[in-house]
């Protein structure tokens, strides 16, 4: 970049943002790979929104009730002119948002956006298909639970959390799931709250004009009516010491500990979230002196990770890290508050810290191969402030970001009394006698 | 003569590297270079071999650089370099921005071509694979379940062990073995050199000169072993710890890529089970109408992972495939149902044939979908070289060619010709292994219970499902701890 020059945008694409009278957003990204065109509809109602108590996982059993079809589109006519189309399609809920994707080709785009929006507009689930899919739900829960990440994840939670409904995760409480099916009454309230427009933006990206995608969302969408509520999500107090839980898994794996603090909300108006990404790599990643010494050189980790909070509401700052013996546990934890201690302390090299804000830049750049990345991309930033823009500006933060900044963010956050600890130990194996009866 | 003889040494010379170049204006430059080499060359002794070879180019130091300065240059240039192995194939790929095209390359060329097979990259790499499977596969009971029925099936024969090798067998492998297999197998005979994107018009022939330094010719490895007859249905239960029960099911199949009854019978697959979509009979029948689990699936072509991802990666080309239907975890009082049930919507395909409304649909979604699975630059070189493996014309024209002119007699003869409900291998992970091993190889019925009432459709299905025989006796089932596959 010559001297002088205005920042370049990250997101290389121009785009269109539109509001309808009802609060539906529509935002469409032309791009030029030919034919193919990715629609993602985004309702801002993830497990977050998840208050009531009994109700943990409930929007993702309702991401799965939505392709339970209406009286114009049933089920199976729904399923199989996607069919026909060729189409990749499919959904998945997080803890802030429930996104459903439908990507097809260009000339099938009006009929992909009527039989979307008569689902969101006119779902209509019997009580026995409701209660046949809280069993779908359940086998989603077992398929998970064979992984010991999950179950370090599920309990990093609850200890971290208190109020906060980042206390349980996505999937939910096994005990909630079992008990999904007595809940058909809920999941009518449940699509009167979330599935209106004011919680939802559409986002098509490929082969298309943005004036011709408006024309057919006016079309079948501009009749949706707003609604009016508005979940109360408790926020989390501040927490005055450290905490340690422990996971016994029953079968042999790597052991492994999953240290977090609590960090903020996303922002992309302040550095605190850019700071942290930056530091989630500069002090873990594969370029970071802890890890070449724990992984690369005395070879005690087997894996070593962070990730920095990236929600609506404050969420964790997570380092994972697996030992390759349950003897070095201790030493690897330690060596991770080690090196958290050092970042509130010592300033990072400015040099490293502009290869970090390349590869972000050039990591986003390589993701884009298709017009379905680029809106997957997308859809974490329309879920969080509605816009592309968030992602851009986000950017803008990163390109600021001094050492000072880095320093500042390790000091206010990742603090002792923020801290919670988990330590997953697996089952020593089995001598061969033992097993088989 | 002596030009002549000159001329065919060129052209001989030029045609061992296969160069696979596809001129885009995209930014992106996308490399696949593809080695035909994999598992079914392991020796004997030593599987896990080619898995650890590939691993240690792709995740070690080069010849100049250690491992540390290899990541330290490609990370402000986010590249990196990706691997997969598998019986005749390893596929190195990776994605990087023009800007720093020549520099991502240089390190690319480096790892394969002067790899630094230093001592401590080699005891870091071999760890990880070892934990890939102590940890990482016997805690995920779908892909162990797959597993197993793919080393049951091939037993004896090359592709009869998993692509990573067994603990026991990289616990012994020395990093002189892995020199003797690279040296063996790293050869201009057995390389594609993929790449895509907006590369500079000479850069693909100057890949080629960089990697003539490779042998010419390729060593020994086993001969290809088609496998065995399995001449009665059989069982294995992996037992474990674990909350429900992972099921696969398949058999050898004749119908690869190259042979006239695949079209045929990729229709008739997405009929019965299109991958993680909700077209296929399988899940409408197992998981939509009845709640079984989270989705049950079919397939004709090796898919991996298929829990983790939705499209199938190219560069897995076989010489021979299996068939095999996939049920996602069971709760486990419903495990003998579910293999009944799937068995029976297997029969019913085979004696009825697909029906017409089911054909068009599923024909219009394969031939529309593969322009879904092609639509990256990635992919369209990777399936290029799986085109030019199988010898055949590329895959999306041949499927365009041959789809149209597919009748429903075509596939109806194609699926009695291929898919079976008898000669099966039954692969199990659950937690009280003899307990089920006693209900398979009984003929008890095996009635389920629901949450709620079902359409008379349903539960008629149900009484004959629930008697479905599965022909297993007590000597054709075997319970195998965990900790002893693969």
């Amino acid at each position: 970049m010559a001297l002088g020059a205005p920042p370049a945008k990250v997101f290389p694409y121009a785009y269109t943002q539109e509001d309808l009278p009802n609060g539906l957003r529509l935002v469409v990204v032309p791009t030029n790979f030919p034919n193919i065109v990715a629609t993602y509809i985004v309702v801002k109602v993830g497990s977050r929104n998840e208050v009531e108590p009994g109700h943990t996982g409930f929007t993702h059993l309702f991401e799965h009730l939505m392709f339970k079809g209406t009286e114009k589109f049933p089920e199976a006519k729904y399923t199989q002119t996607l069919q026909r189309m060729g189409a990749a399609s499919n959904a998945y809920t997080t803890d802030d948002y429930t996104a459903f994707y439908t990507v097809v080709s260009k000339e099938d785009l009006p009929t992909v956006m009527e039989m979307e929006a008569d689902r969101f507009q006119n779902l209509k689930v019997s009580e026995p298909e409701f209660k046949t899919e809280a069993l779908a739900v359940l086998g989603e829960y077992n398929k998970n639970a064979s992984n010991p990440s999950t179950r370090l994840d599920e309990v990093l939670s609850e200890t971290a959390f208190e109020r906060s409904t980042y206390r349980h995760t996505t999937m939910g409480f096994l005990k909630d799931i079992q008990a999904m099916p007595t809940l058909y009454d809920y999941s009518l309230k449940f699509f009167d709250r979330y599935y209106r427009p004011e919680y939802t933006t559409i986002l098509v990206v490929g082969d298309v004009k943005s004036r011709a995608v408006r024309g057919l969302v006016d079309r079948f969408w501009g009749g949706w009516k707003r609604g009016s509520y508005t979940a109360e999500i408790p926020q989390e107090e501040a927490q005055d010491a450290p905490r340690t839980a422990q996971v016994e898994w029953p079968a042999p794996t790597l052991p492994a500990v999953a240290i977090a603090y609590k960090g903020p909300a996303f922002t992309d108006t302040a550095k605190d979230t850019a700071a942290l990404t930056a530091m989630a790599l500069l002090a873990f990643s594969p370029i970071s002196d802890l890890y070449q010494r724990l992984v690369v050189t005395e070879q005690k980790a087997a894996t070593l990770y962070a990730s920095a909070p990236d929600h609506l509401d404050p969420s964790l700052f997570q380092i994972v890290v697996r030992a390759q013996h349950e003897g070095d546990l201790d030493y690897v934890r330690d060596q991770i508050y080690e090196t958290v201690k050092a970042f509130q302390e010592k300033l990072v090299d400015a040099a490293r810290l502009d290869a970090v804000r390349k590869h972000l830049h050039y990591g986003l750049t390589v993701q884009m191969q298709s017009s379905d990345a680029i809106a997957g991309i997308l859809t974490r930033y329309v879920a969080l402030r509605r816009t592309p823009e968030a992602l851009n500006r986000f950017y803008d933060q990163l390109a600021a970001l001094t050492p000072e900044d880095i320093r500042a963010a390790a000091e206010k956050y990742l603090t002792e009394n923020n801290r919670t600890t988990v330590i997953l130990a697996g089952a020593k194996p089995q001598a061969t006698a033992a097993v088989g009866r | 003569m002596k030009q002549l003889v000159a001329l065919l040494a060129a052209a001989s010379a030029c045609a061992q590297i296969r160069l696979v170049p596809s001129f885009s204006k995209s930014p992106l430059v996308a490399f696949r270079i593809v080695f035909t080499t994999g598992a079914a060359a392991d020796p004997a002794e030593k599987p896990g071999s080619a898995a650890l070879t590939a691993h240690l180019l792709a995740e070690g130091g080069t010849r100049e650089l250690t491992y540390r300065q290899v990541e330290d240059a490609l990370f402000p240039m986010a590249g990196s370099l990706d691997v997969r192995v598998d019986k005749e194939m390893t596929a190195f790929s990776g994605i990087i921005h023009l800007d720093n095209l020549q520099g991502y390359y240089k390190l690319l060329r480096a790892r394969l071509v002067e790899p630094g097979f230093r001592e401590d990259d080699f005891t870091r790499v071999k760890e990880d694979l070892i934990n890939a499977i102590r940890s990482g596969l016997r805690n995920n009971d779908e892909d162990l379940g797959k597993e197993v029925l793919y080393e049951n099936i091939f037993q004896g024969t090359p592709y009869g062990h998993y692509t990573l090798g067994t603990v026991e067998s990289l616990e012994k492998l020395t990093l002189d073995d892995v020199k003797a297999f690279y040296q063996s197998q790293y050869s201009q005979t057995n390389l594609f050199l993929g790449i895509a994107g907006g590369y500079p018009t000479n850069f693909p022939e100057q890949m080629r000169k960089d990697f003539r330094s490779l042998p010419e010719g390729a060593g020994f490895r086993p001969r290809s072993k088609l496998a065995p007859l399995i001449e009665n249905s059989r069982a294995v239960i992996v037992e474990k710890d674990t909350r429900s029960v992972a099921i696969s099911i398949g058999f050898p199949i004749m119908a690869g890529r190259n042979v006239v009854d695949y079209p045929a019978l990729l229709v008739a697959n997405s009929y019965l089970g299109q991958h993680r979509m909700s077209y296929g009979v399988l899940y409408q029948q197992m998981r939509q109408a009845r709640g079984l689990n989270y989705g049950n699936y079919s397939y004709i072509e090796y898919f991996p992972n298929g829990g983790q991802r939705m499209e199938p990666p190219p560069n897995l080309a076989r010489r021979q495939q299996i068939f095999d239907i996939w049920i996602r975890p069971v709760e486990p009082q419903n495990a003998k149902f579910a293999i009944r049930a799937a068995l029976f919507e297997l029969d019913q395909l085979i004696r009825e044939g697909i029906p017409e409304d089911g054909f068009q649909r599923a024909r219009d979604f394969v031939s529309r979908y593969v322009n879904f699975l092609t639509r990256t630059q990635n992919a369209q070189v990777g399936y290029s070289i799986d085109s030019i493996w199988y010898n055949l014309t590329p895959y999306v024209e041949m499927l365009h060619n041959a789809l149209p002119k597919l009748t429903r007699e075509d596939i109806n003869a194609a699926i009695k010709r291929n898919l079976r409900t008898n000669r099966l291998v039954i692969s199990i992970v659950a937690k009280h292994g003899e307990d089920l091993k006693l209900q398979l190889a009984s003929d008890e019925p095996s009635p389920i219970t629901y949450n709620s009432p079902k359409p008379e459709a349903v539960t008629k299905e149900d009484k004959i499902i629930e008697k479905w025989p599965l022909g297993l006796k007590m000597e054709d089932i075997t319970v195998v701890p965990a900790e002893k596959v693969p």
